[in-house]
């Protein structure tokens, strides 16, 4: 393994490509950007509907939430692409995909963060004369977001791993650009090309969760009955 | 004739096929502390939320300032406004300070703006001897202290009514003196409260009316010294035999 690992000419391939690898990097970074953006557009709503929502809207976010989450991303991205075209670039199509994927895992990261808050919140918010939609906003919403922070980094953590099946229309992410780079034949430094974009995607994943913990423990209140 | 303050007259609620409140009738004069006792089940508090509409009635006729607020054209919104609660678990904003648990209604309902509402939240925890722990989270408080700002959570909105719902029941018996003390202390400031309680302490010396709750009905209501000394009815002499055994015991 180390002497596999110490071939210097393969290494110094890999980084005469970094500006590719970089390029491939920022198109990730933006693919899961977008996409996340989407998910929680939709998937808030989606989630405090499941929950707050009347018996038909919540049954039927329930069910385009199923039908999301059980279909392959792959068939979710070809359908939207090829099969509906809903946009000419392939860009939107998989940002919309992954968004509307993300949608229905965070929504129900959502509902069970929504659904864990106790009622007597609720209750204690209508009491002060706040109506429904108040008392969920200014009561229940933030202390619900806190408690989705965790499953939120788990969330970002898949979408950004499972932006390189956007590689099925075209796009020229971060793990295609490095399987490019030795696929073309110009060197046979597939591990180390591999290792490094491994280690951008650990980065990447590292810097956001300690983000999110730190925002997290900004925001953090103390727990306990109250 | 002045008015009532409160009117309640042949209320009715059922859950499911099971009558919690068989016509129930009541009447409160400002500044009237009337204490609701009762075996367990007995409908006290939902006779309490049927009053700020936590609880919807079945039938019968709640009237605030001789306006009937049971109709569904009225704001329950503009109700709660006029009849804060106090409940026994507290349900402070976990996420809030206290001050700012005293706070929020005041802005988000009644459009205060940020320093009014922060300096008349600092008098109402003063009023309950919190001011040193306005910056506290509920979770940092003790259970006395809690209630407390629930307390001073009601009255920021600075209702006619106040309702308490066993405020001192989930509290440790060492903690009870210090709410207590704070309702006797409203009580004696003349704010209307009706109050769910067993804490015969307050109800001794504080309540101007006794109301015996059994079975969904009201079986005695008089002026403490009457209820406690002479109660007319057996169900009332039994019931608060139990009770004054419970508290030697306890």
């Amino acid at each position: 393994m180390a002497a596999i690992l110490l071939q210097t000419a393969d290494w110094l391939f890999v980084i005469d490509n970094m500006g590719l690898l970089l390029g491939g990097t920022a198109v990730t970074v933006a693919l899961t950007v977008a996409s996340i953006l989407l998910g929680f557009a939709i998937g808030f709503p989606a989630g405090a509907i499941e929950v707050y929502g009347s018996e038909r809207a919540s049954r039927l976010v329930e069910q385009v939430g199923v039908v999301l989450r059980g279909t392959p991303l792959l068939v979710i991205i070809m359908i939207l692409y090829f099969g509906l075209s809903i946009s000419s670039s392939a860009f939107v199509t998989a940002t919309i995909a992954l968004g509307l994927r993300s949608a229905a895992y965070q929504s129900q990261i959502f509902r069970g963060a929504l659904q864990s808050v106790d009622d007597g919140q609720l209750e204690a918010a209508r009491a002060v004369a706040m109506s429904r939609l108040e008392a969920i906003r200014h009561v229940v919403v933030p202390q619900a977001l806190r408690r989705s922070v965790p499953g939120f980094q788990n969330e970002f953590t898949i979408v950004l791993k499972d932006t390189s099946i956007a590689i099925v229309i075209g796009i020229g992410e971060l793990l295609t650009t490095g399987q490019n780079l030795y696929e073309g034949g110009q060197s046979t430094a597939a591990l180390e090309i591999f290792l490094a974009v491994s280690l951008v995607y650990f980065v990447l994943t590292f810097a956001t969760n300690r983000s999110l913990d730190r925002l997290s423990d900004y925001y953090a209140v103390p727990e306990g009955t109250t | 004739m002045t008015q009532p303050l409160l009117s309640i007259d042949d209320l009715h609620k059922s859950y499911g096929s099971e009558e919690v409140l068989e016509g129930v009738g009541l009447e409160m004069d400002q500044g009237d502390v009337t204490v609701l006792i009762g075996p367990s089940g007995s409908g006290k508090s939902t006779l309490l939320r049927c009053v700020n509409r936590l609880t919807e009635i079945n039938s019968g006729r709640i009237a605030l300032d001789g306006e009937d607020v049971t109709g569904t054209d009225t704001d329950v919104n503009e109700l709660r406004k006029q009849v804060g609660m106090v409940f026994q678990d507290f349900n402070l904003f976990a996420h809030l300070t206290a001050l700012e648990n005293v706070t929020l209604g005041p802005k988000k309902v009644l459009g205060m703006d940020a320093a009014d509402a922060e300096a008349a939240g600092r008098n109402h925890l003063e009023q309950v001897g919190l001011l040193e722990q306005a910056d506290s989270y509920p979770a940092e408080l003790s259970g006395g202290q809690k209630q407390r700002v629930g307390i001073a959570r009601a009255l920021a909105m600075d209702p006619e009514l106040l309702l308490f719902d066993e405020p001192t029941s989930a509290l440790d018996p060492e903690l009870v003196g210090e709410v207590v003390e704070v309702m006797r202390d409203l009580a004696a400031e003349g704010i209307t409260m009706l109050v769910v309680s067993h804490e015969m302490d307050f109800a001794r010396s504080a309540a101007s009316d006794i109301v015996f709750l059994d079975d969904g009905e009201i079986v005695e209501h008089g002026p403490p010294e009457q209820l406690f000394q002479n109660p007319t009815a057996d169900r009332t002499e039994q019931f608060l035999s139990r009770l004054h055994a419970h508290e030697e015991t306890a």
